[in-house]
């Protein structure tokens, strides 16, 4: 089984590492080596003393996609999970990893706000807090995620079985037995196909 | 009346004529077997357009509700193969990688009430309604939200006609086509009432037909000639009534689009590409009557999915790969010259050959097919391994094409060659 990197993206509480943790928790239960990188817990030992300039997030997601690479040529599933608001620096981490599979979180602001237990959003908007993602910094959508996951408007497990079913369809890991059809539902699709001739 | 309490504001709506050649509807409207729809016609924008290939409606319907291509979307067919493996898989909604036309209109807070669109089953909340089309199996599971299934019983709305049955039994094939399309009228006349600011409905009949009593729309002393003009002329009331009421609900404020999502014609013969592979030499089985792509056997470098995509049966993408990346370059290049030669009775066979690359762009491209087959009109294409001929017939009548879909708007559109993958973001930017 070979290596890769899932990595997460996305605004403050958009489901990165609640999303991540799930998917290491599946991915660990089929037998992959897993490694998780998350933004929060790195700036407390890899990335400690780094602020939130660009050039300070800019080292920190660098940093994040080193170990990310390191960890896939050695055939473990790492997956980063960090705000990594700047495409350039997303992309920089695809091109060094290869085997890069991006998971954009996407959320309503209004959303957020109301998930945001920390009021971290509230007192960016009041100015208490400086650099904040999405209210006084920029983000950069990915312009070509391999998968987006609508927080807002999917349940988790809808998204984590978007995220599984794209690994799976990429060959990044092996499907599981059960698919999306019964064998009853797939002789239903296979009579209806064959009746017109398409299979 | 429901029509007073309604807002005015901007609206779209959009009938699908599934299967549905230029040529026919030009033909139908210009000899009055479609008046209402002729009329509608003469007061806007009416061209062929060309739909993805492979042409069918899962790939093509796909690419009009994302208004992108396979290798964005991910749809390559009716069937696929599971990951690493010769093992046939269905691709479902779920796996669809781009985001449609009504989550973009959903995300605006516009409300789309979509009626039996193929390959979006199982159906997944939209903001409004969805019921899925073709392949769609249980009603539970076509329709999003669920709380829609009792209104659905209730109106006696049926997915779909036993299709088995139908190419068999064709008096049976006009019963229950007619049956089913009075239940769609029926759902579009409850969810009318409705809030909406996007309302589509997806008419699969016409396909169904098509396949089964080509011959009887080309001849016109055909038995099923006169069933066969009846459907239309029903389909044309359904359209008349439908741009009426939203010529009146819009008052020249709103777009109606009316298309379809790949031509027709004729069959004149079936052609076997795997019974071509095997031919010439790409390809064998390691049983003597092999029932899937999953008896192949050793030394096989290519093989067929239905209904026009070859792929090399490459190191690393699959099990019992061969093709290494080296050779695949020079393999493709000699099957498309070889089948560029290809000819039944003297006639050329294949009108061109694609690489995956030269059709698809985006991220999912290598999960497509290395080749595809564009054949000339009437040789329909098959991807079964169970033919031992390369060429055959069957009883179905007719095949897809991919060049003369048609597509009506209200307005002129400023676009030559216009692509189906063009219509998404015209009915965005018209909100917009």
């Amino acid at each position: 089984m070979k290596g890769f990197t899932i990595w997460f993206t996305g605004l403050p509480c958009s489901g990165k590492s609640t999303l991540a943790e799930k998917v290491e928790e599946i991915l660990l239960e089929r037998g992959m080596k897993v490694e998780v990188l998350d933004g929060d817990v790195v700036r407390t030992n890899l990335s400690k003393g780094l602020g939130y300039s660009k050039e300070d997030r800019d080292i920190n997601i660098r940093r994040i996609g080193f170990v990310c690479h390191l960890l896939t040529r050695n055939d473990v599933v790492a997956i980063g999970a960090a705000i990594s608001p700047y495409r350039q620096i997303r992309d920089e981490n695809r091109r060094l990893i290869g085997r890069f599979v991006e998971v954009f979180c996407k959320c309503s602001l209004e959303e957020l706000k109301k998930r945001d237990v920390k009021g971290m959003y509230a007192k960016a908007e009041r100015g208490e807090i400086k650099n904040f993602t999405g209210v006084s910094d920029p983000y950069e959508e990915p312009l070509k995620p391999e998968v987006i996951v609508e927080t807002d408007k999917e349940t988790e497990e809808q998204s984590v079985e978007r995220i599984i079913r794209t690994l799976e369809l990429m060959g990044y890991i092996p499907p599981e037995e059960s698919e999306e059809y019964t064998k009853e539902e797939e002789e239903k699709i296979k009579e209806r196909l064959r009746a017109l001739g398409y299979i | 009346m429901a029509l007073f309490g309604k807002k005015r504001k901007k609206r779209v709506c959009v009938l699908g004529l599934d299967g549905v050649p230029y040529e026919l509807l030009t033909r139908f409207t210009s000899q009055g077997l479609m008046p209402s729809i002729a009329e509608i016609i003469k007061g806007g924008f009416l061209c062929k357009m060309k739909v993805p290939l492979p042409e069918i409606s899962s790939v093509s319907w796909t690419s009009f509700m994302t208004g992108t291509n396979p290798g964005t979307h991910g749809i390559f067919g009716f069937v696929d193969l599971k990951p690493q493996s010769y093992h046939l898989r269905f691709p479902s909604f779920k796996d669809l990688k781009a985001p449609t036309i009504w989550d973009k209109l959903g995300e605006q807070g516009k409300r789309c009430m979509v009626i039996n669109q193929p390959a979006t089953y199982p159906a997944s909340p939209i903001n409004g309604v969805l019921i899925s089309g073709f392949v769609a199996i249980e009603l539970e599971k076509a329709v999003a939200p669920v709380s829609y299934l009792s209104k659905l019983r209730r109106l006696d709305y049926q997915i779909d006609i036993d299709t088995m049955r139908a190419r068999q039994d064709h008096d049976y094939l006009f019963r229950e086509l007619n049956r089913t399309l009075e239940a769609r009228q029926r759902v579009v006349d409850h969810l009318w009432e409705e809030e909406w600011d996007y309302f589509q409905l997806v008419v699969t009949g016409t396909d169904r037909l098509q396949h089964f009593v080509w011959e009887g729309i080309e001849d016109e002393s055909h038995p099923y000639h006169q069933l066969i003009v009846n459907y239309y002329q029903k389909v044309d009331r359904l359209g008349a009534k439908l741009y009426e009421k939203f010529s009146r609900l819009t008052d020249g404020e709103g777009q109606f689009f009316i298309l379809s999502d790949h031509g027709f014609t004729g069959i004149r013969q079936e052609v076997y590409l795997n019974s071509w592979l095997r031919q010439e030499g790409y390809l064998n089985f390691r049983v003597p009557q092999p029932s899937s792509v999953d008896d192949i056997g050793e030394g096989t470098v290519a093989f067929a999915l239905d209904p026009n995509r070859i792929y090399l049966n490459a190191k690393g993408r699959f099990p019992r790969g061969v093709v290494g990346e080296n050779e695949a370059a020079t393999l493709r290049e000699e099957i498309r010259r070889k089948l560029k030669g290809f000819q039944h009775q003297g006639e050329r066979v294949v009108e061109k050959v694609f690489l995956g690359e030269e059709l698809y762009s985006g991220p999912w491209v290598a999960m497509g097919p290395d080749l595809v087959v564009l054949s000339r009109y009437g040789y329909d294409m098959k991807g079964s391994v169970k033919e031992k001929e390369v060429f055959g017939r069957s009883n179905l009548q007719g095949m897809h094409t991919w060049d003369n879909a048609f597509f009506f708007s209200g307005e002129k559109v400023n676009k030559e060659d216009l692509h189906i993958t063009d219509i998404c973001d015209m009915i965005i930017g018209f909100f917009n």
